[in-house]
């Protein structure tokens, strides 16, 4: 009777602990993201500039703009077409990469890896900057291609909608694949020698090996970076904002920086930015969720 | 053991910030509050800078504060003014100049402080964009305070430079810079390919593109650049012509002739390989014209100081008007921005007088240092007319461009503003960038018109 | 066994010769950034890609007309600060969500996920508000709050948990330590290449991040290195000798922190446990 007495304090004693430990962080997302969501979502509803905004009549007035928008629409189209090739490319490559560093045998390993992960401690300017001069049309990515025979005439990258759209894409994949491969790298190392030792006396090759056992194993790093590069590409801004500008004649922008246009850039018209940004946030959680249904891994 | 000391060390960092963070709430407010006192008690330069101050407001008698966004333009032309006060008025002054990145984080600022309807966050004064400031008191009358108390001669200024800042008659701004147009060709060049700054002086745009095109073939330049996303060129071609993007009700007229008529020689003159145009702005300064690929360029005046950063060149350049459709000299302002005192100034007696005596007053002290350190041209015909301003510019071969651009400014139409102005221009360079891709100028115009609607709620 | 070694290694000459490619198309913007640092802002922006004589101009250039120690000063508090709070609150979420799971927290963290997902953009005003109200523009709070607890650390520290040994908690338990000195004794010790990945990630955010920073940090004297940088890529001329020597001090210390910490980093990103 008393032990059990003891045993239940004890118990009672570390799930309220354990709640004591979550407590702090829950409560400031609660704070800093629910309230300022639940806010924006009232805003949403209101039309008008500043202090003096008014109920939208209708309610969903701001809803229902987004279909006559053909901006906005633009902007989903454009963010999803950096999603589907973009996010496939880089983790693939972020996968080679972190595949080939694995390698017992590499010599180099520190250098290689340094290199491969710098690019992402770079500042945004100093990337954007980078990556504007070496498209430009007297850049020295023209100057090389004019120089090989490849193009006849300096050709305008960034001026011309499609090719705009690959140097986002390019500067995308240079700037994270490195981020994504750590995460893999560090995967791999997580998996022990033998398990390959054991694919091997059974007779696996290795792109076998690397399908059947590797991929298999890691599953929660490729979950995980999915949903950070989903949610980081239907979120983009800063390559739209400095590299592009959105244009050549908004045909590169993304919904992120067309909502920041409506809520900051002249006429600001924030409960329609507001409106917009619950339509993305409500397509990346079901993006989210699909992913974490696909790859669930507690059981 | 390694291991041992750096938990340690973790340990008591975290624990170290679990304090920091426990006493938050108390100490935050107090440091706030402190601070608060500290500004008004220093006047010293170092003292009042280090603090951070939560309102950015002055509270001190002698101090105001003003945001202001370019070090090398207009932060030295506030810097005349304050010392021009302090010494003539206010030995106490001082005027705390705080630097944004572009003029657009000044824009943002306002925003921002509408939107969650607090105006204790801005600065007594700010220096604000001519072409938004209309659209800004009007989504945000709250934000300002009007100049109807401050004794200034309005007529000293160029009516259209004052268009802008005065909404419903009321001044609500003192202008600082001054956006009147130039064109400003390489001599050089012109006579190598057979021309003087004479024959492209009052021209038509359509003998103009003959000449531009003559030019490129011989010397390999173009005779004009411009930035293809913001497109400052078919507003200024516009104005010279007397005409604007919106007719007198203020409906967007972007299909009218004038409009077609401009867009067609933007991209005659693109395709004449007169007219080159970059992607965006830094292209457009940092290539074509830093970068030495034009024998002209045509824009509001505080353009000078990056053409005058190929120090080569000097002695080469001279200035003139801009073409017409029909011929005869044109003349157009583009950019400027004028300072407006924000709901938040606390001291608007001070602020009002300060505005008065310097740059209100057409003071030949404030003008004539916001010239020689900032390049910061005036509206004002009186401090226009200082010695200063007469003298020759040597990298303009001479020729006294300042008084020169002065005089351009009092040519200057008054056109129709709207609060839609950028957006209009965003729409005309779309629709330009589209026809350059081969749709045609109609519909592109046409969509240029419904998307410019759509976005004014029409 | 020599002649076993040298086969291997030809066997992986494709993969130097692509890591090779990789690591030169990543280093040589930071290449470019170097010398652009050294050249005259006419030489940047005609493209020259080898070092000139401008470095000690435009450093000087850069000092006289910024502040760029109080910038750096400012960029280190901040992200120190909102490091070391990040880790220590998110961290501790972690380990409670993990270590003392049930149905109703999980369902709690599922929850938290979702504000990973809420669009910055259309956060920032309520917060700026919320900012103002509490009289935290300026300060160091105001910089940090918003992301001091942030789901994605929360996850990792989760994720990163499970490799935690549950038994030795019990015995720690019957030894009558306490849950918290669990935490601090035998948690914190042995996740500290999570730690490690953790700080390295969360530095770089808050040294890079720009948008929220520019809201409220209104004063000068708060300033950040990402604003001087993008108050020196603004304005009617730019110079680009200048700018890329302020780029390269604001990537310095991203990279030394990220090259001190790289071996921990690269273990404690998936959590193993050492």
């Amino acid at each position: 009777m008393d032990t059990k007495k003891k045993g239940f304090g004890l118990l009672a004693k570390q799930r309220a602990a354990g709640w004591a430990f979550l407590t702090p962080a829950t409560l400031l997302i609660f704070i800093m993201s629910f309230y300022p969501m639940v806010q924006a979502f009232i805003m949403s509803l209101k039309t008008g500039s500043s202090a003096n905004m008014q109920w939208g009549n209708p309610i969903t007035y701001n809803y229902a703009r987004m279909f006559q928008d053909k901006l906005f629409q633009r902007s989903i189209g454009n963010t999803f077409l950096y999603l589907i090739i973009e996010v496939p490319i880089m983790l693939i490559f972020a996968v080679l990469l972190a595949q080939l560093l694995n390698e017992k045998h590499l010599r180099f390993k520190g250098i290689f890896r340094t290199c491969v992960f710098l690019p992402c401690a770079t500042s945004l300017v100093s990337y954007a900057l980078i990556f504007k001069s070496l498209f430009a049309t007297q850049g020295l990515i023209n100057t090389v291609l004019v120089h090989l025979g490849i193009f006849s005439e300096n050709y305008n990258f960034l001026g011309t909608p499609a090719s705009a759209k690959a140097v986002i894409i390019i500067a995308l994949i240079w700037r994270w694949t490195g981020y994504n491969m750590v995460f893999y790298l560090a995967g791999l190392q997580n998996i022990e020698y033998s398990v390959y030792e054991a694919a091997k006396i059974d007779g696996a090759t290795g792109w076998k090996t690397f399908w059947y056992v590797t991929v298999p194993l890691l599953k929660p790093v490729i979950v995980m970076t999915f949903i950070m590069s989903i949610n980081g590409t239907l979120q983009l801004f800063d390559e739209s904002v400095n590299l592009t500008k959105g244009g050549p004649a908004n045909t590169t922008i993304t919904m992120s920086h067309y909502i920041y246009n409506n809520s900051f850039d002249g006429v600001a018209n924030f409960g329609y930015a507001c409106a917009m940004s619950f339509v993305v946030f409500i397509m990346v959680a079901i993006l989210a969720a699909i992913n974490m249904k696909v790859g669930d891994t507690r059981d | 053991m390694k291991r041992k000391v750096v938990s340690v060390l973790l340990a008591g960092a975290m624990v170290a910030s679990l304090t920091a963070c426990g006493g938050s709430g108390s100490s935050a407010t107090a440091t706030t509050a402190a601070t608060g006192n500290d500004a008004a008690a220093t006047t010293a330069d170092g003292a009042a800078s280090q603090a951070a101050v939560a309102d950015v407001a002055s509270e001190d008698e002698h101090t105001l504060s003003v945001y202001a966004w370019d070090k090398n333009f207009n932060i030295p032309a506030l810097q005349a003014a304050e010392a021009d006060y302090k010494k003539n008025v206010d030995p106490d002054f001082k005027l705390n100049i705080i630097e944004q990145s572009q003029s657009s984080d000044v824009e943002t600022a306002i925003t921002t402080a509408a939107s969650a309807g607090d105006f204790s966050t801005l600065p007594d004064i700010v220096l604000f964009q001519d072409h938004w400031i209309q659209n800004f008191v009007t989504n945000y009358p709250d934000a300002w305070k009007d100049l109807s108390a401050a004794d200034i001669d309005w007529s000293d200024f160029g009516a259209e430079k004052l268009s802008y800042s005065t909404i419903n008659d009321v001044h609500y701004g003192v202008p600082v810079d001054n956006g009147t147009v130039i064109f400003a060709y390489r001599t050089d060049l012109l006579e190598q390919a057979g021309y003087s700054i004479k024959d492209v002086t009052g021209v038509t745009w359509d003998k103009w593109i003959e000449i531009g095109s003559d030019v490129y073939e011989k010397t390999g330049k173009y005779l004009l650049s411009m930035d293809g996303d913001g497109n400052d060129l078919p507003y200024m071609m516009l104005q010279a012509e007397g005409k604007s993007q919106f007719d007198e009700n203020g409906d967007p007229q972007l299909t009218s002739e004038d409009v077609k008529a401009v867009v067609d020689v933007i991209t005659r003159a693109q395709q004449a390989n007169a007219l080159y145009l970059a992607n965006d702005w830094s292209d457009y300064t940092d290539q074509t014209i830093v970068g030495d690929m034009v024998a002209g360029v045509m824009n509001g005046n505080w353009i000078i100081p990056t053409i005058e950063q190929v120090t080569e060149n000097s002695g080469k350049w001279e200035i003139t008007t801009l073409p017409t459709l029909k011929g005869g000299e044109g003349y157009a302002s583009n950019g400027g921005s004028s300072l407006y005192v924000t709901a938040n100034c606390k001291n608007v007696d001070l602020a009002n007088d300060f505005l008065a005596k310097t740059f209100g007053a057409g003071s030949i002290e404030t003008y004539d240092e916001a010239l020689t350190k900032g390049g910061v041209i005036t509206c004002s015909t009186k401090a226009g007319s200082s010695e200063v301003y007469n003298q020759g510019v040597e990298y303009f071969n001479n020729q006294p461009i300042y008084s020169t651009i002065v005089e351009y400014g009092t040519h200057v139409p008054v056109v129709k503003q709207s609060d839609f102005h950028y957006t209009a221009r965003e729409q005309v360079a779309a629709a330009i960038q589209n026809i350059l891709g081969g749709a045609d100028i109609d519909s592109s115009l046409k969509d240029a018109q419904d998307q410019l609607l759509f976005a004014m709620g029409k | 066994m020599k002649k076993n070694k040298s086969a291997i290694q030809r066997r992986l000459i494709p993969s130097y010769i692509f890591l090779t490619f990789w690591s030169l198309i990543s280093v040589f913007p930071l290449y470019w950034m170097i010398t652009a640092a050294t050249n005259t802002t006419v030489e940047v922006a005609r493209g020259k890609i080898w070092f000139g004589t401008n470095a000690a101009e435009n450093f000087n250039k850069l000092i006289s007309q910024n502040d760029l120690w109080g910038s750096m000063a400012n960029s280190f508090k901040y992200s120190i600060v909102q490091t070391l709070l990040c880790l220590f609150v998110c961290s501790l979420a972690g380990f409670g969500f993990e270590l003392y799971h049930d149905k109703i927290k999980d369902r709690l963290f599922a929850l938290l996920l979702l504000a990973m997902m809420v669009p910055q953009v259309a956060t920032m005003i309520p917060l700026f508000k919320m900012a103002s109200g509490m009289k935290l523009l300026n300060s160091v709070w105001g910089f940090i709050l918003p992301s001091i607890s942030t789901p994605f650390m929360i996850m990792m520290f989760r994720q990163n948990s499970r490799n935690f040994p549950v038994d030795i908690m019990e015995a720690a338990r019957m030894d009558g330590l306490s849950e918290v000195a669990i935490f601090f004794r035998m948690y914190l010790p042995v996740m500290k290449s999570t730690y490690a990945a953790a700080a390295v990630i969360t530095f770089m955010n808050a040294w890079n991040s720009y948008l929220w920073p520019k809201v409220v940090m209104l004063d000068n004297s708060a300033q950040t290195m990402p604003m001087l940088i993008a108050n020196l890529a603004a304005g009617y001329t730019i110079d680009y000798g200048v700018l890329m020597m302020g780029v390269l001090f604001c990537s310095i210390p991203t990279m030394v922190i990220f090259f001190i910490l790289q071996k921990q980093f690269a273990e404690g990103i998936t959590g193993a446990v050492k």
